[in-house]
Formats: structure tokens, C-alpha cells, sequence
């Protein structure tokens, strides 16, 4: 299991990465409950799935392993992806 | 001087994370716009959405090219067909450009996970590879004569991302393929082509000395002690960052020297080691001294006549970088790093210098700034101004725009500020256009004296109409102005009124954030202002010809002191 930290700093690097593609007014605030997917949330379908692969590509990198976050959960309800904590709790929880 | 950007995407595959990322980050005021999808064809020929728009044309080999996609699935390669079909495309590209202000097309790449045929990809006639380095020259030949038409490297984009820049899933997903670390460099290149194209590339580096252009202060050690070349890492670190700054000064980007140090002791180390690249010829201008280093580059920017948005500031120390950001936010500070062997890497992955044209005053800046400073030189020896500018035997000739003027002509147009009648910003095809248009005259300048020759550093343009004529134009270099080489462009543009029978000469001044030393001049030319109302614009009657100043010979384009006013 991933260090809670560890995640955290991983999901606000992609978060930076995503910031840059959005005007001032969408950007995602670094904070565990910034929403998303779902109501309230900022990114479109593009800018969902570019933060999701790119979330994998940086877990890949820094744990040497790969984890598949692009799903069908991504848009169900209780989705890991609702907020910024409960990803966080996600990705510590699969990478091995 | 900076003004929004409109940018227009043309590709084959999802283009829109890079038009965010443009319209978001590189250039946060631009407008975008996305051409519909589908084929490439049909949205070039529907051309951009306005001429004042500029386009990114980035597309896949495999879908462009039909005899590189046959390539592609072991089918025999078929070089003149794949290189027809290139040509086709260019010429596509050609028509759409003749409609948009500039057109960037980067390079066609294959993803890096693709071998090939391993060993044989390079092998004419067989190899993808091979094929595929010969589209992309065929590309860039065929567009080479349209100068609103840049061909970018994108290969440097993917080197730079490694395997990262790449992703099928990203594909299959949202029909992109490259990920956010080649948009980000794809993005930051066509932003620095935008800038270079506005006229707003950085032209001088100012350097520290210790610790930046050798290791250890020369101060405490002297220059047989400093860290520079030799068998030595670190020294051959030094070394090598010297050679690149000399490289990008042959680009046309000054260097000059901002140092804490003692003078002599700085100079002497500049002179007289051996392993220095750059000498006391390569600077434009140096402040070594114990001064506050903002104010030290506050001074130098004045002596070279240069805005603090054209400098760049390199020093090792982290405080002296935040003093000149805080003091001067113009100036581009960028982050420097401690290691001696990231140097060139930190020079080379800046974006601020890249120009639309390399002209052969870039080539020779350098030397043009090092007479300057003879011509200062000798203003001290001198009894007055007007005394010393007749010693310089300043001779100024006049050309009209031409083939072999016209990249310069361009360039002046779009980087000069200061003594700059009406600021218009014009491609060279757009400056091409006017200057053919019958009502239309544009002259070009240029300066030399006894000291060495500026090149092409001023221009005049006008426009006539009945028997008025409109001074449209009215620039020149800051690198000879207060010369009376301004008198003497008014003089040559009176002469051209009287030849074409005007009455009058009006010239309309148009305010920008860095004009105002024109303004200046227009009050003190002898135009008179015309009725109050009308502010900034200035007026000459030319029933009678504007006295050409005694210090400058006026010549024609063979070289012959020439009687200009009929």
C-alpha cells in the first residue's frame, strides 16, 4: 500500500499538469475536497480522462507499477473520483 | 506592443488539449479555434478564419501520406509517390498560408515503441524510418519560399518526453496520442515563434562573471586561479557554456556583463586567459563594479538603447536573481542551476530568442556594438555633438524594398519601438503587398560611418493620395538614433512628396508604452504641428525641401552621393 502523502503529492502533480489546459476561473484547487467528476466539478470528458492516464503514468513512475484507474467506476455513483480525498484513498490503497 | 493572438488548429487528430494549453497558459490572451473534423484537404482550402489569424497544421504520416501508410504494413515503398503526395501537401498548406498571418506544421514522427525493421529501418528503399526522414526534407523544401510557413522540429518535443510522450490508451481513449509533456513543448515552441514573430524575442544576455562564465572569484584567486577548460570537468563545463553563448551571439543576441567584481581584474581575466572563448570584443557593454546589480543593468539597457522586456539576466546567486526580478520584472530571470554542467542545458532550453529570420546584421551585432563603442569613445575627445558627428562620416543609403532587403526590412519592423512613427507589426508577405501597391512608397536605410557599417536600420514608408502624402512609416534602429540619420530619412521622404508632386507631407504619430523618443523628435524636426485639435500630427510643406543635415551623405542604391530633391 502506497504512503497517504505519497498519493496525495502524486494526484496534486497531475493536478498542476491538468491547472495549465483550464482557464483561471476551472482550475482544480489542491484541497481533498475539490470535486472531480460529478456535480460541482470542472473538467470535461477530455479533461477527465487526460487527468486520469496521466494520473497512471505517474503512479507508474513513481512506484515502478502500473495501475488502471480509467474505468467504468470513474462515473458511477460513490466514485473514487468524486473528490480529491477520496482519490488519494484510492490510489494509496491499489498501488502495491 | 504585445497584442492578442489568434491561432487556428488544423489536425487529424484531438488537437484540443494543445489549443487549451496555448489559449490557458503559453499565451493566456490568445483566441483559438479548432478546424471542424475530418479530412486535412478541405480545411486547408477553406483557409483560416481570417488573415489575421496564425494556424498549426500537425498531422499523422500514415494518414497524410498513403504510400507511407502502405510503407507501414511491409507494402514495397514507393519514394516518388510518397514525395508527390508531400508536395500535394505542401502546396496545400502554400494556398492556406497566402490566407493566414503564419503557419506552423510540425514534423511527422512515429511513436517511439514502433522499431520498424530494427537494423534495416535506415536502408533506402526499405526502411520506414528512412522514408519518413525523407518526407519530412521534402516537406520543408517544398515550403522553404513561403516565408510565412515554419516547419518545427517536433523529434526535439518527443526527445524531450522520452517514452512518455506517447500514449496509445490516450489514443484509444481521446484520439490523441501525445501526452501532455509533448503538448507542453509543442505549445512552448509555437508561443516562442508567436513572440519572434511579434517582434518580441529577448536580444541581450547579461551575464555575471564568477561562478557563471568561469568557476571561483577572480577576485580572490586571479585569473591564472579561475576554473575554465583544461582537463577538468568543471572547467570544460565553463568552457562549453562560454562556446554556446557565442553561438546564440551569432544569432544575433548581444551579451553584455553585470558583475560584482574590480574592472581591471575581471577585464584581465576576460583578456588575457587562455581558455576563454568569449573576449572583451563578444560584450556589447559591461557594468563591473560594486553597484546594485538592478540598477547597474538599468544603466546598460539605457547605454544600448534596449527595453528591459529584450534582456535576460543569468547570475549563480538566488538573491541577486530576486533583486532584478523585483526591481526590473521586465527582465527575464530565469531559475540558474548550481551545477556548472546544466549550463548550456539552462541556455539552450530557454524559448526567448527564436526569431522569424537570421539576417546579416544579426551575424555582425556584435561587431556593430563593439564600434559603437569607439564612436562614444570619441565623443569624449570632442568639442561638441555636431563636432563629433561630422567626424564620423556617417553616410546613409537609400534602397527601395527588395528581394535582398526585405527579411531585414521585416525584422525592423517588427522589433523596432522607440523611434517608431505608427508601431504596425507586418509579415514579410504583408509588407511584401503594400510596398507593391502604385500609390504606395517604401524606402529602406542604411547607415554606415567611418567606425563600420549598422546595415539596414531604417525605413520609410508613404502613402500618397491626391497631393497629400501620408507619412505611414517612420522607423529606425535605436542603435543609430541621434545620429541626424532621422533628419536625413525626412529629407529623402520631402524629396520623394516634391518628385510625386504632393503638397504636403502629414505624419500621424500613434502612442505606444515605448515610442516616445519619436514623438520627441517629430517636435523638434521643424514639421509644424498641424491645428491644435488635431494632436500628434505633424506637417511639412513641400513646395520647399527638408534641409538634409550637414553631418550625413545621402546615397543612392550604387553607392553615389545623390541630389535627391528635384
Amino acid at each position: 500500500m502506497m504512503d497517504h502523502d505519497e498519493a496525495l503529492r502524486i494526484v496534486y502533480d497531475a493536478i498542476d499538469v491538468v491547472n495549465r489546459q483550464l482557464p483561471a476561473s476551472k482550475r482544480l484547487h489542491k484541497s481533498p475536497d475539490t470535486v472531480i467528476v460529478g456535480a460541482g466539478g470542472s473538467l470535461d470528458s477530455l479533461g477527465i480522462v487526460t487527468f486520469v492516464i496521466l494520473l497512471e503514468e505517474k503512479v507508474g513512475e513513481a512506484f515502478g507499477t502500473t495501475v488502471q484507474l480509467l474505468d467504468e467506476q470513474m462515473l458511477v455513483e460513490d466514485s473514487p473520483f468524486q473528490s480529491i480525498g477520496a482519490l488519494t484513498h484510492y490510489i494509496a490503497t491499489r498501488a502495491m | 506592443m504585445s497584442r492578442s493572438e489568434r491561432l487556428y488548429f488544423i489536425a487529424d487528430f484531438n488537437v484540443e488539449t494543445l489549443a487549451r494549453y496555448v489559449a490557458n497558459t503559453t499565451l493566456a490572451d490568445a483566441e483559438t479555434a479548432l478546424a471542424p473534423p475530418g479530412p486535412i484537404m478541405p480545411a486547408l482550402a477553406a483557409g483560416p478564419p481570417g488573415p489575421d489569424w496564425s494556424a498549426v497544421v500537425w498531422t499523422r504520416p500514415e494518414t497524410t501520406i498513403e504510400a507511407f501508410r502502405r510503407a507501414l504494413t511491409c507494402h514495397e515503398i514507393d519514394l516518388d509517390r510518397a514525395l508527390d503526395e508531400v508536395r500535394a501537401y505542401a502546396a496545400a498548406i502554400a494556398q492556406f498560408a497566402a490566407r493566414a498571418r503564419s503557419v506552423f506544421v510540425p514534423i511527422w514522427v512515429s511513436p517511439p515503441f514502433e522499431r520498424g525493421l530494427g537494423m534495416l529501418d535506415y536502408r533506402p528503399g526499405i526502411g520506414q524510418a528512412q522514408l519518413l526522414a525523407r518526407m519530412n526534407l521534402a516537406l520543408a523544401d517544398a515550403l522553404r519560399n513561403h516565408p510565412s510557413v515554419f516547419v518545427l522540429d517536433a523529434g526535439r518535443w518527443f526527445a524531450s518526453a522520452g517514452s512518455r510522450g506517447w500514449s496509445q490508451k490516450l489514443w484509444y481513449a481521446t484520439k490523441s496520442p501525445f501526452t501532455s509533456a509533448v503538448i507542453e513543448h509543442a505549445a512552448s515552441d509555437i508561443g516562442a515563434a508567436l513572440d519572434g514573430i511579434a517582434g518580441r524575442a529577448r536580444r541581450l544576455v547579461m551575464l555575471d562573471l564568477d561562478n557563471v562564465l568561469w568557476g571561483g572569484v577572480v577576485g580572490e584567486v586571479g585569473w591564472t586561479g579561475i576554473t575554465l577548460g583544461g582537463h577538468d570537468h568543471v572547467g570544460e563545463a565553463f568552457a562549453d557554456f562560454q562556446r554556446a553563448l557565442k553561438t546564440l551571439a551569432a544569432r544575433g543576441v548581444q551579451l553584455a556583463l553585470v558583475s560584482r567584481n574590480d574592472e581591471a581584474t575581471a577585464l584581465e581575466a576576460i583578456d588575457r586567459h587562455p581558455e576563454m572563448q568569449l573576449r572583451r570584443g563578444d560584450f556589447a557593454g559591461w557594468r563591473i563594479n560594486w553597484e546594485d546589480k538592478a540598477r547597474n543593468i538599468a544603466d546598460l539597457l539605457a547605454e544600448l538603447n534596449l527595453g528591459s522586456e529584450s534582456a535576460v539576466f543569468v547570475d549563480d546567486s538566488a538573491i541577486e536573481r530576486a533583486r532584478v526580478r523585483s526591481a526590473i520584472p521586465d527582465v527575464l530571470v530565469p531559475e540558474w542551476p548550481e551545477d556548472p554542467a546544466r549550463f548550456r542545458e539552462a541556455l539552450g532550453s530557454l524559448r526567448c530568442f527564436d526569431s522569424p529570420f537570421l539576417t546579416g546584421e544579426d551575424r555582425t551585432r556584435t561587431t556593430m556594438f563593439a564600434a559603437e563603442r569607439s564612436r562614444r569613445s570619441g565623443l569624449v575627445a570632442v568639442a561638441s555633438v555636431e563636432e563629433w558627428l561630422e567626424s564620423l562620416d556617417i553616410r546613409v543609403t537609400v534602397e527601395p524594398l527588395a528581394d535582398g532587403n526585405l527579411d531585414r526590412a521585416a525584422q525592423l519592423f517588427n522589433k523596432t519601438n522607440q523611434m517608431n512613427l505608427a508601431t504596425r507589426r507586418l509579415s514579410k508577405p504583408e509588407l511584401e503587398v503594400w510596398a507593391a501597391a502604385p500609390e504606395h512608397c517604401l524606402l529602406t536605410f542604411r547607415v554606415c560611418d567611418r567606425f563600420g557599417d549598422s546595415g539596414l536600420t531604417g525605413i520609410v514608408g508613404l502613402r500618397f493620395e491626391a497631393s497629400e502624402a501620408h507619412l505611414v512609416d517612420f522607423l529606425l534602429s535605436c542603435r543609430v538614433m541621434g545620429r541626424h540619420v532621422e533628419e536625413a530619412m525626412l529629407h529623402v521622404a520631402v524629396a520623394q512628396c516634391r518628385a510625386r508632386r504632393a503638397s504636403t507631407l502629414r505624419a500621424e504619430f500613434r502612442p505606444t508604452a515605448r515610442n516616445n523618443p519619436c514623438l520627441d523628435f517629430f517636435r523638434r524636426s521643424g514639421l509644424r504641428a498641424a491645428a491644435a485639435a488635431v494632436e500628434n500630427v505633424f506637417i511639412w510643406n513641400a513646395s520647399q525641401p527638408y534641409e538634409r543635415p550637414r553631418s550625413v551623405t545621402v546615397l543612392d542604391q550604387t553607392g553615389v552621393a545623390t541630389a535627391l530633391d528635384p
